[in-house]
């Protein structure tokens, strides 16, 4: 419990530079994409156990807020996936060129690569949302 | 010029909580953080605690967080601070004793735990003299024995404020400086203790403790290279 304090008062007050930002960002896509895989495989395993209630979920996977954390929910994806490239590559293959400016760097990088590879999908995906939730652009 | 301290302050057997008090002073913009924290206990109270003994970048002993990062007091001067009010607080993750004094304990355990001394069972050579290495194998080590173990990285390591079992910063920087050493004969016992549930694998590469280091010693790259020596199975030169 103390070190759960300490965690966060360090993770909201230490001023740290673009690593600790990386570091949080990467828990929190981290996080966020571990909930949506247990989400997503139990209301798959509905299908066989209660179909009824599976088509009921189905609806709430529809609604405008579900819409909404599915398009933060492909952010996670890309920024997980690119920030953990960079972390294994600078790890396991170029430890030596670990060094302020490129820690720095890459991790702008990473950040920039992840949301130049969501914004068409988040466009893609906000466009499907408000045509079916708010019959947009018919 | 006029500048404002705010330090932290917890007397263990006056107050239940800590709290910050502010005091306003008359420095100079070449002052050194320590040289204001000797003008509050000069002009204010000689009760604040704090830990010095160098004044110059080299015991180690006053590394605190200044306006939220951790530095040494006698390396960061005035003149590098933006704010008309500087806010210092103790090292975060090691138990508050008073003031700005931390318990340094739990962080030396983890030091001795990476067996911070030279290992080799093997005779002396012939002339009974010394063990020698070439000047390329002392340098494969020389940046981490510049370590003067102050503890900015490892308390500025969210790992290790989340986890007060990891070895931190500071030891991998000292068992690095021993496994890539030529002379040492320890290598698998201490890729063993490094590869442990609270070894190098805790890292997350948050980069504080290189940002932190004042003595700019490359320490996320330093534990990168010994996670690929653990891979190795032998120090990966
Ligand atoms: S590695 Fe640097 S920051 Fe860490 S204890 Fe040694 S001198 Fe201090
Ligand atoms: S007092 Fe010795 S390092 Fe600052």
């Amino acid at each position: 419990m103390a070190h759960l304090k300490t965690a966060l008062t360090g993770y909201v007050s230490y001023r740290g530079r673009e690593g600790q930002w990386a570091f949080l960002l990467h828990r929190i896509s981290g996080l966020g994409t571990g909930l949506f895989l247990t989400i997503h495989i139990v209301d798959i395993a509905l299908v066989y156990f209660a179909p009824q209630l599976f088509l009921e979920v189905l609806q709430l996977y529809r609604s405008t807020l579900f819409g909404i954390g599915e398009i933060f929910l492909v952010f996670c994806v890309f920024y997980h996936g690119v920030n953990g490239l960079r972390i294994a590559l600078f790890d396991l293959k170029a430890a030596q060129r670990w060094n302020i400016p490129t820690a720095r760097g890459s991790a702008r990088l990473v950040l920039i690569i992840a949301l130049v590879l969501w914004l068409p999908c988040a466009v893609w995906m906000l466009r499907s949302l408000l045509l079916h939730n708010f019959g947009l652009f018919q | 010029m006029k500048r404002t301290l705010r330090i932290f302050r917890f007397h263990p057997e006056q107050d239940t909580r800590p709290h910050y008090a502010t005091y306003s002073l008359e420095v100079q913009p070449t002052d050194r953080v320590l040289d204001l924290l000797e003008q509050v206990r000069a002009e204010y109270d000689p009760g604040l605690a704090y830990r010095r003994s160098c004044a110059h970048g080299v015991c180690g002993s006053d590394a605190m967080r200044i306006n939220g990062r951790n530095a040494l007091a006698c390396k960061v001067l005035v003149q590098d601070l933006s704010t008309p009010v500087v806010t210092i607080e103790p090292l975060l993750g090691l138990p508050l004793i008073k003031d700005l004094v931390v318990d340094m304990e739990p962080f030396f355990a983890h030091y001795r735990a990476v067996l911070p001394y030279l290992i080799n069972d093997e005779p002396l050579p012939a002339d009974g003299r010394e063990r020698l290495q070439t000047a390329a194998e002392r340098d494969r080590f020389d940046e981490t024995t510049r370590c003067i173990l102050c503890a900015a990285c490892t308390t500025s390591c969210p790992s290790f404020w989340a986890n007060g079992q990891y070895l931190g910063p500071a030891a991998l920087v000292t068992a690095h400086r021993f496994l890539f050493d030529s002379r040492d004969r320890a290598a698998p016992q201490r890729l063993q203790i490094l590869s442990a549930r609270s070894g190098v694998w805790l890292c997350r590469t948050a980069f504080n403790c290189t940002e932190a280091c004042p003595r700019e010693i490359h320490i996320t790259r330093a534990i990168a290279e010994i996670k690929q020596s653990i891979l190795k199975g032998r120090p990966a030169v």
